[in-house]
């Protein structure tokens, strides 16, 4: 293990400059959950397949418990706790709650950062393309669909 | 109403969505150690050495215990079969053998990879078919000696770890007669829940009792469970639960809590333990893999005259739930349509693989799929319109099933086939080959589920400024049962909003005893215990208004947090000053609620063995789908999905959508694509990408009508609603594309190989 080696790494998250000493198999979702406390994203296959951890990397979304955190040097990192105010949360995370996309949740904050990225990327985006950009994105409860039509009533009041 | 019948918001939702709500595997306490455990990497063999000295050694290392360290005595739900680690010799690949606690999980694995392991690799016994072939290894050789728990009464010996036969003695004359002899068989893989939260647990040890933090289905399970594993009384164990990251069955029975709490006291440290995905993959209870043999005699006017059903389950290494899931195709079969006498032979046998266990609907995807493919080849082998066919066969009201229950209302099933026709008129066959070289199918079955029975209570409390607290041990494991549905029942009850009614997160040392989120049970069994709760303290909350409004309590009308003299709206006083009244005058206002579905009348002698004896509740379940075949690739696609599920009283319907939506998805992946492969007695597939999940772009849309027979003992009518979308897919989607390809599918995953292997034939 090459953890105790050390190196220092300064990036931005959700905005918040941060300077860090990370060992260099310190993946940035550790760093995000065991340093940070920004528990939103999801420790869940720790394998880049299921897409519960993914996390915004310079506005793309990315699976963080397989991304260095060494490499972060100069990155704007945004993570779910980003997306909301302390009284007020986002337009998709509002649809996500009008369309009951929310079962038991621990798919959702990488699916909202998902989404959040084609959609600032892609205003009015097509069904298809939704379906297309959760590629990443498993959930086993919902079968996507009511989250599917909260990211799609997101683009109709963008295009209305 | 006001509460009832609406779309409201899960409490839930606002924390999930923020990113804020607390699972299992966020927790943290302060001072806590991390245990890792060494698994068994082979199915089968004899363990001849086991050195632990190296990891002890190990940089940050705590402790390590393998079998001969702790009470590592067999306990089981019902036989007690599975011991806390492999002491003697190991029955799956994945089974626990040692356990290290260091500061950090890397830590212990490092440690873990220094245990010095030789075994005795013996051949496994991989399938139920090699397991009961005479002569095989016994899985258990000391199976005689297990305990069974409470004495309960089956056939069981050696590799058949439970057995029913129901056998009414003359359907061999039935055959004799018979016009057409119909006979099939059909094989179902294993399905994995494939939660997205790995199993977890944090123990600590303090004054001579446990306390488990988990995210789990079922908390009192764990409580009684753990009772029986460490051998201290119930009272001894706290279990306290967070937020569920899925379970879908796989988290009711014990997971990693016996480790981390014998490990919490032999450290004096709290301890966190959290499965990686492969442990998951590995251990996880999957749906049982199974085949399915049925026989039908069927007269000249198309009239079944007797039917013989055989089946045989996989438990895996252990018996698990297993000997009461062994009864459901009693329910199954002569359930919904008359096919005359009906034998029974269900069978479970061990094998040296992962123990099988719950998974939403248990058997019932593969029961029905095997039910409802033979109804299809009874139909064409007769030259009769499938659909009608079933029409034709339907039983009536008061049919009675194999256990000698009535099923009252089945005539539910025909509205359900009524309505379906109504939205998408049954064409009879998805006639072949269309123009753009596809072939198109159809297909339709049908379904009667129940809604488990098990207990439930809850306490709830009248708050001074008018609110609800709801206290209970129900769990959410994402269903919104209860972060809708149990608010809901609360708030309707005494007038309130649902925003109005909190409700408390599960705790055995709080809430009384609760069955756990499984069989679509929340809703309507702990939904009438909050009912009942709620509805004593609306009599007292009416009471103690009428004194002070100087009027009968039965003159009082209860609208929108006030209570008034019906037709005098001027002689009112807010909940809220009721309350603070109360509570300064008599004492505060709670009430109580506890329920449990009574059995309904059957016939207890129609069999033996069975530990699962009725279906209590039932509901009713028509699907139909269209699917496009590519011929070239084998490809499958779903065109449309529809079904009718009678729900009871629907408490919300876009939480009950999102059962149908989920319930369905999960059935698809069943039906075409998920793979959980055995080969030798190991898994094939071992990772979420050769698993083959539904992702969003595979899903169509299902539409859904949701039918509305309320149940008075439920809650404002409810049924249980979230298991049943998944138990009818199987079944239809293999009818629709043996429609499409003419040829019949018994087996599924419907894979593209297997599509271009029928189209060959």
């Amino acid at each position: 293990m090459t953890d105790d080696q050390s190196v220092p790494v300064r990036f931005t998250v959700n905005g918040r400059e941060q300077e860090l000493q990370v060992g260099a198999g310190e993946t940035l979702l550790r760093t995000l959950r065991d340093r940070l406390y920004l528990t939103g994203a999801k420790e869940g296959c720790l394998e880049g397949e299921c897409g519960a951890c993914t996390v915004l990397v310079d506005g793309a979304p990315v699976d963080s418990c397989i991304l260095a955190t060494a490499a972060m040097e100069g990155r704007e990192v945004r993570t779910v706790e980003g997306l909301s105010q302390v009284d007020q949360i986002s337009p998709l995370q509002q649809a996500f709650l009008d369309h009951a996309a929310v079962q038991c949740g621990f798919c959702i904050p990488g699916i909202l950062m998902t989404l959040t990225a084609l959609l600032e990327r892609q205003p009015s985006p097509t069904r298809e393309g939704i379906e297309t950009a959760l590629a990443g994105n498993i959930c086993r409860c919902t079968g996507y669909r009511q989250i599917v039509e909260a990211a799609m009533a997101v683009a109709a009041e963008e295009t209305s | 109403m006001t509460a009832v019948g609406t779309s409201v918001v899960r409490s839930d939702g606002e924390a999930k969505v923020r990113g804020d709500a607390i699972f299992g595997v966020d927790l943290a306490v302060h001072g806590m150690l991390h245990a890792r455990l060494l698994r068994a990497p082979v199915p089968a063999g004899f363990i001849r050495r086991i050195d632990t000295s190296r990891a002890a050694a190990s940089p940050g290392v705590h402790d390590v215990v393998t079998g001969a360290d702790v009470r590592n005595d067999r306990t089981g739900i019902v036989v007690s079969d599975s011991p806390l680690f492999a002491a003697d010799y190991i029955t799956y690949e994945g089974e626990p053998i040692a356990a290290v606690v260091a500061d950090t999980p890397e830590l212990a694995e490092a440690a873990i990879r220094k245990i010095e392991l030789e075994i005795d690799e013996t051949a496994p016994v991989a399938t139920p078919e090699q397991a009961l072939s005479p002569g095989s290894r016994l899985v258990h050789p000391a199976w005689a000696e297990f305990d069974i728990a409470g004495g309960a009464e089956f056939a069981r010996g050696g590799n058949i770890a439970a057995e029913i036969l129901s056998d009414p003695g003359d359907i061999d004359a039935a055959f004799a007669g018979a016009d057409h002899v119909v006979e099939d068989s059909y094989r179902a893989p294993r399905q994995y829940q494939a939660y997205l939260e790995p199993k977890m647990a944090l123990a600590t040890y303090e004054a001579g009792r446990y306390t488990i933090q988990v995210s789990h289905q079922y908390p009192f399970r764990i409580r009684d469970r753990l009772a029986q594993v460490l051998d201290v009384p119930k009272s001894a164990i706290r279990v306290v639960g967070h937020h569920i990251g899925g379970g879908f069955g796989a988290k009711l029975d014990l997971g990693l809590e016996p480790y981390a709490a014998v490990l919490a006291r032999r450290t004096g440290r709290p301890i966190k333990m959290v499965n990686t995905a492969s442990e998951e993959r590995l251990t996880a209870p999957c749906r049982d893999n199974a085949t399915v043999k049925i026989r039908s005699a069927v007269g000249r006017d198309g009239t079944i005259l007797a039917q013989d059903v055989d089946v045989v389950y996989d438990s895996g290494a252990y018996a698990n739930n297993g000997p009461a899931l062994v009864s459901i195709p009693m329910f199954m079969y002569g359930s919904i349509y008359r096919v005359g006498t009906v034998r029974i032979r269900s069978r479970m046998a061990y094998t040296n693989t992962a123990p099988t266990g719950a998974f939403r609907g248990v058997s019932g995807p593969y029961l029905v799929f095997a039910a409802e493919r033979h109804m299809d080849h009874i139909a064409n082998e007769l030259g009769r319109d499938r659909r009608e066919y079933r029409l034709a066969s339907l039983a009536a009201d008061g049919h009675k099933m194999r256990n000698g229950q009535a099923l009252e209302q089945l005539s539910i099933l025909r509205e359900a086939f009524d309505l379906v026709e109504e939205h998408v008129p049954w064409a009879g066959s998805g006639q072949g080959q269309q123009s753009n070289g596809k072939l198109r199918g159809i297909g339709i079955a049908a379904a009667v589920w129940l809604t488990n029975p098990a207990p439930g209570q809850a306490t709830v409390k009248l708050n001074e400024d008018g609110t609800l607290t709801v206290v209970t041990a129900a769990t959410d494991s994402g269903s919104g049962a209860v972060f809708t549905g149990l608010r809901q029942i609360a708030a309707e009850c005494l007038g309130l909003a649902a925003d109005q009614v909190t409700i408390t997160m599960p705790d055995t040392d709080v809430a009384g005893f609760d069955a756990g989120s499984q069989g679509s049970r929340t809703t309507h069994v702990a939904g009438r215990a909050v009912l009942d709760a709620t509805t004593e303290v609306r009599k007292r909350v009416l009471e103690k208004a009428a004194s002070m409004l100087e009027a009968a309590s039965e003159d009082l009308v209860i609208e929108d947090g006030d209570i008034h003299v019906a037709g005098v709206p001027d002689m009112r006083v807010s909940i809220s000053q009721v309350a603070m009244a109360a509570t300064f005058g008599q004492g505060p206002i709670v009430g109580t609620g506890s329920y449990t579905t009574p059995p309904p009348p059957h016939d207890p002698a129609c069999t033996t063995g069975m530990l699962f004896s009725t279906w209590p509740t039932p509901t009713y379940h028509v699907h139909y789908a269209e699917v496009e075949v590519d011929p070239v690739t084998g490809q499958v696609s779903v065109e449309r999905y529809v079904i009718a599920q009678e729900v009871g009283r629907a408490i919300n319907p876009d939480a009950i959508m999102g059962q149908v939506q989920g319930g369905v998805a999960q059935g698809l992946g069943y039906a075409l694509w998920e793979r959980m492969d055995i080969e030798d007695a190991r898994y094939v597939q071992r990772n979420f990408e050769t698993h083959g999940l539904p992702l969003a772009c595979d899903m169509p849309e299902v539409e859904a009508i949701l039918m509305e027979h309320p149940e008075a003992a439920g809650p404002y009518g409810a049924k249980g609603a979230a298991e049943p979308p998944i138990v009818p897919v199987a079944a239809v989607i293999a009818n629709a594309v043996s429609d499409a390809i003419g040829a019949p599918i018994d087996t599924i995953p419907i894979t593209p190989e297997a599509v271009l292997e029928a189209l060959e034939r």
